[in-house]
Order: C-alpha cells, then structure tokens, then sequence
C-alpha cells in the first residue's frame, strides 16, 4: 500500500510538535491581516487557500501598501518558489500514490511538514500517506491560528506598539539568517542586498522584493561554479 | 465577517500562484531534471527574497528596528529556531518603541 490511512495517521502524529509553531506564527498573521485593513472570513480565506506564512504576510502588508494584483502574484511565485524544489524532490515518493492523492498531498504541504517527511523518508517511511497527514496537522493549527489572532485583534488597540509592523521583516530575517549556510550563499546574497537598496530608492513599493529574489536567483544561475 | 468582492480577483490570482509553486515542481520533474544551475537558483532566490523585504525596512527604520535585527540575527545564529529569534526581534522593537516613546 503506498497511500494508506495508516500511513497518514502516522503523519498526523508525528508532525504534533511542530503544531504549537504554526499555530503562534498563524495568530500573529491574523493580527497583522486585521491591522492592514482584511476582514476576519478575509483573513480565514487567504490562510486556507494560500496556506504560506511569509507569502501572506508579504501579500497582505503589500496590499496595504497599495500593491495590485500583478505585485501580489509576482510576490507570492517569488516568496514560493522554493516549493519547486520542495515538490520535484517528493516526485519519486509521491508519485506512488495516485494523482488526486499527490496533488492534494502538495496543497497542504508546508516547509515544517516537507522537512519532517523528508526525513522520515530517509528513515524509511515510504507510505505517501504520511505526507498529506503531517500536512493536515500543519493546516489545522494555520487555519485556527489565523481565526484567534484576527479575533483578537479587537482588543489590540495599535498593532505598531507590539511591533506587529515588524512581523514579516523578523520572520524574514530570522529565517534569512538560518539560510545562510556557506560561503556559496553570500554572493547571491550580496547581489541581492545592492538590487533591493537601488530599486527601493527608484521605485519604492512591493517591486523590491521581487527584483531582490530575481537579482539573486539570476547570479546563483549565473555564476560558473556549480552549486554544491 | 464579510469578504468583499473587489478583493476576490486578487485572493483568486495569489491561490493560483501559490498552489502553481506547490505543484509545479512535482508535475515538471515528469519532463525535466532540474540542471544544477536551476538548482542553484531555486536555492537562492528564498534569501534573495527575504532580503528584498529587510532592506527598505532598515532603510526606513531607526534605533528600535535596528535593535530588533540585531536581535534576531544573533538569536537565530545562536537557537537555530526561527520562531524564538523572530517573536525576540519584534518583542525588542515593541520595548524600544515603549521606552524610546
């Protein structure tokens, strides 16, 4: 069997601990949707179907800022483009289940839940259930999160006062600063660093980010060396 | 608890997008192998992108936001959790804009 219910039980389970993570992450983008302007069922909408917290919190503070449609999508490709990678390496185990089962496997994944199944992959675990239930115990959380923190909102008097403005860029940094793992990433990096600091001073608005994500794929694509 | 209909455009065009990256890469690998060098690409443009989102705010910001990289930084380069250094990071803006007024 290589999509069971046992499989996507074990999934379920194993993925817990990561749980109270997402679901912290999840109420704080709930109090940053309501502050930029999103209803409550807005919020919920957005956490169900786009379902990637630093792609939210980038849309909705770009929304605020006047972002449209193009921007948005340009935002969310370049902010998920890590998913490609995160899809084509689950190819050879996913696609031992059946299409629907896959792709519905892939729109609940999440990078805790895709790291986790990874690792249990290589540890053996080869039912693609496993998959599609860690995911279901990431989505939960996300979706419940997102309805406490947009609720509780009403008893948040300014959002700037706990630094909630502040929310995305934290996260980015944060998690910038644990993806740089060697000397290879600061290139990229640097490129990156310039392009964001000119297109900012030229066009400000959520352009920045999408020229920075570019600026830097292009020169990892770029450069001779091949990737390590 | 409404959602209103001139956002529904918008919140349709980014599930698309969102749901294209998920399933893009596992339903291209039936054609292609991703090249080294797209490879390296896929994996840079992340930081590349978070990048693109701390610069304008370090251009724009003062003492408090500075403060709050620092922290961050440090915190994630020392814990390796991103949760703790980021809700860190944001506590240290929160105290400094308080103590700062």
């Amino acid at each position: 069997m290589s999509f069971s219910n046992t499989g996507l039980r074990r999934g379920y389970v194993a993925a817990q601990p990561l749980a109270l993570g997402v679901f912290i992450y999840a109420v704080t983008f709930g109090l940053l949707a309501r502050a930029t302007g999103l209803s409550i069922a807005e919020a919920m909408l957005m956490s169900a179907t786009v379902y990637s917290g630093s792609a939210q919190t980038a849309t909705v503070s770009g929304m605020a800022a006047g972002a449209g449609i193009g921007a948005s999508v340009a935002t969310i490709l370049m902010l998920n483009a890590r998913y490609l990678l995160y899809g084509a390496a689950l190819r050879p185990w996913l696609a031992q289940a059946s299409p629907t089962q896959a792709y519905a496997s892939l729109y609940f994944l999440g990078d805790s839940n895709w790291v986790l199944a990874m690792k249990a992959h290589a540890n053996g675990e080869s039912d693609a259930g496993f998959v599609f239930g860690s995911g279901i115990a990431m989505f939960i959380p996300w979706v419940g999160g997102t309805l406490v923190g947009s609720v509780a909102t009403e008893w948040v008097a300014d959002p700037k006062v706990l630094g909630l403005d502040f929310l995305l860029v934290g996260f980015c940094m944060a998690m910038g600063t644990g993806l740089v793992k060697s000397r290879h990433d600061l290139l990229p990096a640097a490129v990156a660093i310039v392009v964001a600091i000119g297109v900012d001073r030229l066009a400000p608005g959520g352009w920045t980010i999408v020229a920075a994500g570019l600026a830097g794929a292009f020169t990892a694509f770029a450069r001779k060396e091949d990737a390590a | 608890m409404t959602v209103r209909m001139e956002l529904l455009p918008l919140l349709f065009a980014v599930t698309i997008a969102s749901f294209a990256c998920r399933a893009g890469g596992f339903w291209l690998m039936r054609f292609v192998s991703v090249t080294p060098r797209v490879q390296a690409a896929l994996r840079a443009a992340p930081l590349a992108v978070m990048i693109g989102i701390v610069v304008p705010a370090a251009l724009r910001g003062g003492v408090a936001e500075w403060l709050g990289l620092a922290v961050t930084a440090v915190l994630m380069r020392l814990t390796r959790r991103d949760l703790v250094a980021a809700l860190s990071g944001i506590a240290t803006v929160a105290v400094c804009r308080a103590a700062l007024g």
